[in-house]
């Protein structure tokens, strides 16, 4: 299930929350803490808003594509998530708390905000040794994590000779490394090959089948339309659906043509 | 602490950076003081004193690659981008922070310690090689030795401290280089004769390793605790900083 409040009810038939709040029964028990809550969440740079009055929230086992286009705000948005920066106005919360407050981070979550955040120089499996020291992980786990991402036979080169496949998948493998409950990918598709897109679609599927929470940023919708249970779009820092897939695009829609729609109502 | 410290340790250890500096280091040294060593006349190298400034090059370089050393602890995480998983898996940015620099006061110290262990082995061969007698016995080099390991440990937290609060790689690293080689001899020059320049970081590293130029430095012990809040000082004000600031 996916929450959405006022912001999103504007765009009426793209707003997740009225069709999940009229399908939910009365007897339901209280739903448990969403795994992400974004309330209100406002980021500003100078005169200049990243992020407006942004509110979503997620449940566990969902696999959430956050879209929009180029410069909407979804790298903030994330960001202000994982506690990199700090948000002007609102909150932003995952599993109830703080990122910088959660007692142990790397085990609730694994994020990959950039693909290419390695030293140069460094072995893949000594970035990986350094991250499992420090949220204190034991090592045999940095090998767990190398066979799942299928780069043991590389760990020991220096991440400089990686293909950027390899190093989006060593990102992946930094952000398994605590068996996390949430994953959080930017753009985990970028410069992949197909064989690599495939590989991640199925990965994430089969995380999320797990019982695993998931959001992805994304603009190759094509891709997220294969991968989704549900959307979060925003642009010009605000949101303007969140909905579950399929509710998108009951009507004989494509997910690009939402897309499209939206942004485009929302550039105008 | 310790884990992030012991993540720390290995990032100093995992790259082919901290060998670089640590062989540059090296070879900066030897030649300094071979050039001192067998350029300076004999006469000139006739007494203790003037035979101790032949280590001022171990102490002086020794300092300034460790303090390069701490600079790049922080600012390489920024520039390759690490700075975001290290903080995704440690959000405790004081205690990411505070292990940068005991993780790079610690390799400081041994770039101090080879550094004063080099100029003092190569000063006596080149003295021995010149028939000069040699004024200084080996409890001589006791204080140079140690002077040189705490100035380039504590000069190591001081990188950090600007790293943090500088960020930008190129320009802490030119900073840092300029103050010590530069700003402090040249432009400072004459605040020493005005008593002021003794207690600015450089010249405290300086008395530290015992160097005895005219007009008087500060006492070792002194400039010991001087030196050392300036490497408080500064490694607060990074810490704070970087607490402070967004992560692009």
């Amino acid at each position: 299930m996916i929450e959405a409040t006022d912001s999103s009810k504007r765009h009426g038939a793209y707003s997740g929350i009225s069709a999940t709040d009229a399908a939910t029964p009365a007897t339901e028990p209280p739903p448990a803490t969403p795994v992400v809550a974004v309330r209100a969440l406002s980021k500003r740079y100078g005169n200049v808003g990243a992020v407006e009055d942004l509110t979503f929230s997620l449940d566990p086992g969902t696999v959430t594509g956050f879209l929009g286009p180029n410069g909407a705000g979804k790298s903030t948005t994330l960001r202000l998530l994982l506690g990199l920066a700090e948000p002007t106005t609102g909150e932003a919360h995952v599993f109830g708390r703080r990122y910088r407050d959660l007692d142990d981070p790397a085990r609730r979550v694994g994020a990959v905000l950039e693909s290419n955040d390695f030293h140069p120089a460094r072995s893949g499996r000594n970035h990986l040794r350094a991250l499992a020291l420090a949220a204190q992980i034991p090592s045999a786990r940095v090998e767990e994590v190398l066979e799942i991402v299928e780069l043991a036979g590389a760990a020991d080169r220096r991440v400089k000779t990686y293909s950027l496949g390899m190093q989006q998948r060593l990102g992946l493998a930094g952000a398994l490394l605590g068996d996390p409950e949430l994953l959080v990918l930017d753009e985990p598709a970028n410069g992949l090959d197909p064989a690599g897109v495939h590989w991640l679609r199925t990965f994430i599927r089969r995380f999320a089948d797990h019982g695993g929470t998931v959001l992805i940023s994304s603009h190759v919708l094509a891709e997220v339309a294969q991968t989704v249970d549900q959307v979060v779009i925003i642009d010009h820092g605000r949101l303007l659906a969140a909905a579950r897939l399929d509710e998108l695009t009951g009507r004989g829609e494509t997910l690009e043509d939402i897309y499209l729609e939206l942004t485009t109502r929302d550039a105008s | 602490m310790t884990a992030v410290l012991r993540a720390e340790l290995l990032k100093q250890r995992s790259t082919r950076t901290n060998l670089g500096l640590f062989a540059t280091m090296l070879g900066l040294v030897l030649l300094a003081v071979l050039l001192h060593g067998f350029g300076l006349p004999a006469k000139n190298l006739d007494s203790a004193a003037s035979q101790l400034k032949l280590l001022a090059p171990g102490e002086i370089i020794g300092t300034l690659l460790a303090a390069l050393l701490g600079a790049m602890s922080i600012t390489g995480e920024i520039r390759h981008g690490t700075i975001r998983p290290t903080l995704l898996v440690s959000p405790g940015r004081i205690r990411v922070i505070t292990a940068k620099v005991w993780a790079s006061m610690l390799a400081g110290a041994g770039f101090g310690l080879a550094a004063g262990a080099v100029a003092a082995g190569v000063s006596r061969a080149a003295l021995q090689a010149r028939d000069i007698t040699i004024h200084l016995d080996l409890g001589d080099y006791v204080l140079p030795l140690l002077g040189s390991t705490a100035a380039a440990a504590l000069w190591a937290a001081i990188g950090v401290g600007v790293g943090a609060i500088v960020r930008n790689q190129v320009a802490t690293l030119v900073g840092l280089c300029a103050w010590l080689l530069f700003v402090e001899n040249l432009l400072l020059g004459d605040l020493a004769n005005l008593t002021v320049g003794r207690f600015l970081p450089g010249a405290a590293a300086a008395a530290i390793s015992g160097q005895k130029p005219d007009p008087p430095l500060l006492a070792p012990a002194v400039a010991l605790v001087l030196l050392a809040l300036y490497a408080v000082a500064t490694a607060t004000a990074g810490s704070v900083a970087t607490n402070r600031r967004d992560v692009a």
